[in-house]
């Protein structure tokens, strides 16, 4: 874990509310595994006196880091006004990371938000898999690219939640394990479908820290209250308390 | 070059600035020197584990940050048979452990079995804590109580004994001289003041509980004038913490009559606050010809 200040590489806009944004750091991008985030903010005024907010890796190409945000509040805000070239605060790799699988059948799953830390996660996971990615969104602009796609608007992809069809695939197709990332409606809905099925799960959280000093940002779990930034993100599904979330 | 050492009532600190409880770990010193830090204060640990409070225990306001993180810790016996020895062998600066209580004879009891420890230079008696019931708090808004308390714990060391009182009081002033009375040999202000969120779109509090602990950024100007009545009031030392975000925040402190000063809620802000505050007041002082201890309590 180290705290750099470092100019963006690349700024997109991506749709109407996301944007992707790239770093370049050698030593940074060495120690990112699937499942890691880093805390980010804009270094500017404005912001100083502001959390930072925890973002998920995206992608890792060579030395360069990429994170696809979408664009909430003023954290996020402030990241969407840079420009190539400007300065962001970040700190990391922080958090576990996804075990990964080998020769197995692989469902994975995220929602809206959750998209980019399984976007990374199937990258890293060898060709001795067989993977099938579902995402789903709000809208079009939430969709993003994968094996099958859901839009609550039906705008784009199968109309409906991206949950809807996984009981009736399970009859069907038999997987060996399942990773998801998403809004917890969606990640609760999706463990008691699954279950018993090994199931790991990225969990959101708000947080402070980041670093596991402060127990701001925890989730209930069969051990008691557990960090999300220190003792996950990745959680198995079984041991959350999903009832309590 | 100006000394920025400083005193408490029994131990030296070669840097005046501590972490305030709760906000800090071993973590940071990735980021920079530990001799940076004057001592290490631990996360406040209680006799029996804690589960804390449900989630969601954080929110950022637009000035500061509320949190209803309820004490979670994993209790004295956990702490010594790990923490302790984990904390002793890592850190070249004192530690200090602040601890609470949900009973005089539960205070009683951890200053008993933290005593029995070596490698610990000092204590923070945390009667401060807004976010348990009956705890914490509960004992820091009666100088009777506080008195009798800081007696008997006072008795049992020949530790550093920090006492760490809320903003949350009529007269702050009242409870620091109960607090040096019974024997405290300094004194640490503010813990959190109350604070509270709620949605406007749901009506729902923003936090599992309402009524929570207000930190940061807009809470600096209580905590310096009640640092300012209280050094006023004491003779014992005064560890100051409270919205301090940079050096020229950390001066205020100092003028107000702080011998040393905490930095909390603003590491998350910025896991650089410590070296930045320790640069910019050794570089300030440096260019007057002065050392610290010439300017604590010279407000005018």
């Amino acid at each position: 874990m180290q705290y750099k200040i470092l100019p963006l590489e690349k700024i997109e806009k991506i749709r109407t509310n996301y944007i992707q944004i790239t770093i370049k750091d050698e030593d940074l991008a060495s120690q990112c595994n699937p499942g890691n985030f880093f805390q980010i903010k804009a270094d500017i005024t404005s912001q100083s006196w502001r959390l930072f907010k925890p973002i998920s890796v995206y992608d890792i190409e060579e030395e360069s880091i990429s994170f696809l945000i979408k664009v909430i509040g003023g954290g996020t805000r402030a990241l969407a006004a840079l420009k190539t070239g400007d300065k962001l605060k970040i700190y990391g790799p922080l958090g576990n990371a996804f075990p990964l699988r080998q020769d197995s059948k692989i469902l994975m799953v995220s929602g809206g938000t959750g998209y980019p830390p399984l976007a990374f996660l199937k990258k890293r996971l060898d060709s001795s898999n067989n993977i099938l990615f579902l995402h789903g969104g709000a809208s079009k602009d939430d969709v993003f690219p994968c094996d099958c796609s859901y839009t609550i608007d039906g705008s784009l992809g199968n109309k409906g939640i991206v949950t809807k069809d996984i009981a009736d695939l399970l009859k069907k197709e038999s997987f060996d394990c399942i990773y998801s990332c998403g809004p917890v409606t969606m990640l609760k809905t999706l463990a008691q479908i699954v279950a018993p099925i090994p199931h790991y799960v990225s969990m959101e959280a708000y947080m402070a820290c980041g670093v596991g000093v402060c127990y701001g940002c925890v989730i209930p779990t069969n051990e008691g209250y557990q960090r999300v930034c220190y003792d996950g993100p990745i959680f198995e599904a079984e041991k959350i308390r999903w009832k309590e979330l | 070059m100006s000394e920025l050492s400083t005193s408490l009532g029994k131990i030296n600190l070669q840097s005046p600035i501590l972490n305030a409880s709760g906000t800090f770990g071993t973590e940071y010193f990735n980021f920079f020197q530990q001799g940076i830090l004057g001592a290490y204060v631990t996360k406040t640990i209680t006799l029996k584990p804690k589960i804390g409070n449900p989630p969601p225990r954080l929110y950022e306001t637009e000035a500061g940050l509320l949190n209803a993180i309820g004490l979670q810790n994993p209790g004295l016996k956990s702490f010594l048979n790990n923490d302790l020895f984990d904390l002793r062998e890592y850190l070249k600066i004192p530690l200090i452990v602040s601890f609470s209580g949900a009973t005089q004879e539960e205070f009683i009891r951890m200053l008993e079995g933290l005593e029995l420890h070596c490698g610990i230079y000092g204590y923070e008696i945390n009667i401060s804590c807004p976010n348990v019931e009956n705890e914490g708090i509960a004992f820091g808004t009666n100088p009777d109580i506080v008195f009798n308390l800081v007696e008997k714990l006072a008795r049992l060391t020949d530790r550093e004994l920090i006492v760490k009182l809320s903003p949350n009081v009529t007269d702050i002033a009242l409870i620091a001289q109960a607090a040096e009375a019974g024997g405290a040999t300094s004194i640490s202000l503010i813990n959190t003041l109350y604070g509270m969120a709620i949605n406007w779109e749901t009506g729902k509090s923003r936090l599992s509980i309402p009524v929570c602990g207000y930190s940061g950024i807009g809470i600096k100007p209580v905590a310096l004038a009640l640092t300012y009545q209280t050094a006023r009031a004491v003779k014992i030392p005064v560890i100051a913490m409270g919205g301090i975000h940079s050096w020229q925040d950390a001066l205020e402190f100092f003028y107000a009559g702080a011998s040393a000063i905490a930095i909390g809620t603003a590491n998350f802000s910025n896991p650089l606050t410590i070296p930045e505050v320790y640069q910019g007041l050794l570089n300030f002082l440096t260019q007057r010809n002065l050392n610290l201890k010439d300017i604590i309590g010279k407000v005018n």
